[in-house]
């Protein structure tokens, strides 16, 4: 698994402190009743400012992948990592790392669940696993 | 609209080390007034497009020691750059603004014995927020952040990688009659097919070069233009198209780019149809690039990229003659003034080996971002006339 450390700041606080309780939030508007990815400032339907964080149901399915081939360690093998893109049932995208994926499981619509991993020196992030 | 491009100014290009890039500005831009007969001191308008390393500016104007320069600006629209700063160009002269406006990209990201990768920024952004997720996950560079796109259009539309090898082949058989390519000896699929995977889809054939260098043009009046050393490539239409992709549903990233917008407001500028082009000029990061631009333009219908690019239509002796040069694939990456400068080699009927016989009309993309950013230019050997 590779996944890169990411630390807080004050946008980001109440969505890592969720994370650490493997919960996700994304960003919702009540006034347009739209969700908004993590890092959205302004809603993406209607461009509306009043977003807030919302828990999300952390299930969605997946829109596209990489697969990025992996290098040999010592005596490791190499270990490919498999990247998707993931569209929450709520509606917007999540790039998330899909840790052991079965790579003949990739496919359109596959059924995904966010579950939360803590790399040393990290927050909690979000990583995808195939579900069903 | 009155604008032409009299001047083409291009500094050897590759692994040319050494030299920063504001020196190869200089060079480029020095021999791109000479291209057109002209001095520096006939330059009075000069826009700048510095290319990932980011280190030349507008302050090139003192390095030239250029004097009441009437138009000056770092234009930054990464790979739409160079057809925005010929759009810009022409407008500031119809205004009045300026008469003789450069417009250069320089860059200088290869260092000698590092690897072409380690040219690229990214390691060393600050890993803070939600923003830095994607990149957490490892969509970090340009290739997987691609892949991702070639993934979905492989997916709706059955696009094949072989398909994709297509797209590399022509461009180097194109490459192999070009002298200023970096990349010209033969190439087949199966040496597509059996280069190593970047990141899945895209194997290394699927990448573009990358390079150091500059590449001038000169855009002036058609008048003035007509009056130069040689022949004026006018500038019919243009346009520009950014989707603004929201990672939300709906999303049609990796599935149609701004190209669909920006090339039917420059065919629609330019009165001419799509049918009527000869030689397109498209930039190609990644061949996949190639393929969705041609689609979108309308060259192909939407989803039948791969089965046309697989005809032989783009390669040479084909139907829709494509990235003559080699394109940023086999022959040089200078981001959008690569498609540029072929496109005018091409419409002044001086390409050589590789010249189309039928270039009365040119078209030229630039692409930046991740299919974020798109500039559209049609060009042609004769005055607009529609």
């Amino acid at each position: 698994m590779s996944l890169a450390p990411v630390v807080r700041d004050d946008f980001s606080a109440p969505f890592f402190e969720a994370s650490a309780e493997g919960r996700l939030l994304l960003r919702f508007s009540p006034s347009s009743g739209a969700w908004s990815e993590p890092s959205a400032m302004v809603c993406s339907v209607s461009q509306a400012a009043d977003l807030e964080w919302r828990e999300a149901s952390g299930r969605g399915h997946l829109v596209s992948w990489t697969i990025k081939p992996g290098r040999p360690r010592d005596d490791q093998p190499a270990q490919d990592t498999v990247i998707g893109i993931v569209e929450t049932e709520e509606g917007p995208w999540l790039t998330l790392l899909l840790p052991d994926a079965d790579v003949a499981a990739l496919a359109v619509g596959a059924a995904v669940e966010v579950r939360f991993v803590q790399p040393e020196g990290s927050e909690h992030l979000p990583v995808g696993r195939f579900v069903g | 609209m009155t604008a032409a491009i009299a001047g083409l100014g291009m500094t050897e290009m590759g692994k040319i080390y050494g030299r920063t890039a504001t020196q190869f500005a200089v060079e480029a831009i020095s021999r791109a007034a000479e291209d057109a007969g002209l001095t520096l001191a006939d330059i009075d308008g000069l826009y700048v497009n510095p290319g990932v390393k980011n280190d030349t500016d507008l302050r090139l104007q003192s390095t030239l020691q250029m004097r009441d320069t009437r138009l000056l600006a770092t234009i930054q629209g990464f790979g739409s750059s160079a057809g925005q700063m010929v759009q810009y160009a022409a407008m500031a002269i119809d205004a009045g603004m300026a008469e003789v406006v450069a417009c250069v990209y320089a860059d200088a990201p290869l260092k000698e014995g590092k690897r072409a990768g380690a040219a690229y920024p990214g390691q060393a952004r600050a890993m803070e927020g939600v923003g830095s997720l994607p990149f957490a996950a490892g969509l970090k560079a340009a290739p997987e952040r691609y892949a991702v796109a070639a993934r979905r259009h492989m997916e709706r539309y059955g696009t094949t990688s072989e398909q994709l090898g297509a797209v590399a082949v022509a461009a180097r058989q194109w490459a192999a009659m070009n002298p200023a390519a970096q990349m010209r000896e033969p190439m087949t699929l199966e040496d597509h097919q059996s280069s190593r995977m970047i990141a899945d889809p895209l194997r290394l054939l699927d990448c573009c070069l990358v390079s150091n260098g500059a590449v001038a043009v000169i855009v002036t009046s058609a008048e003035r233009a007509a009056t130069l050393r040689q022949p004026p490539v006018h500038v019919w239409g243009w346009g520009q198209g950014h989707p603004g992709y929201v990672n939300r549903r709906d999303s049609e990233f990796g599935l149609v780019t701004g190209a669909a917008r920006s090339g039917a407001d420059a065919l629609k500028m330019a009165g001419v149809g799509v049918d009527e082009i000869d030689v397109r000029e498209l930039y190609d990061c990644f061949t996949y690039t190639t393929l969705i631009t041609l689609e979108d333009y309308g060259f192909c219908a939407k989803g039948e990229g791969g089965d046309f690019v697989a005809s032989g239509a783009i390669a040479p002796g084909g139907s829709h003659p494509t990235n003559t040069g080699g394109g940023e694939l086999s022959s040089f990456y200078m981001w959008g003034m690569t498609p540029l400068s072929e496109a005018v080699i091409q419409a002044r009927g001086q390409g050589g080996e590789r010249q189309v016989p039928q270039h009365d009309l040119v078209m030229v993309s630039g692409n930046g971002g991740v299919l974020d950013f798109h500039s559209t230019l049609v060009l042609s050997p004769h005055p607009k006339t529609r």
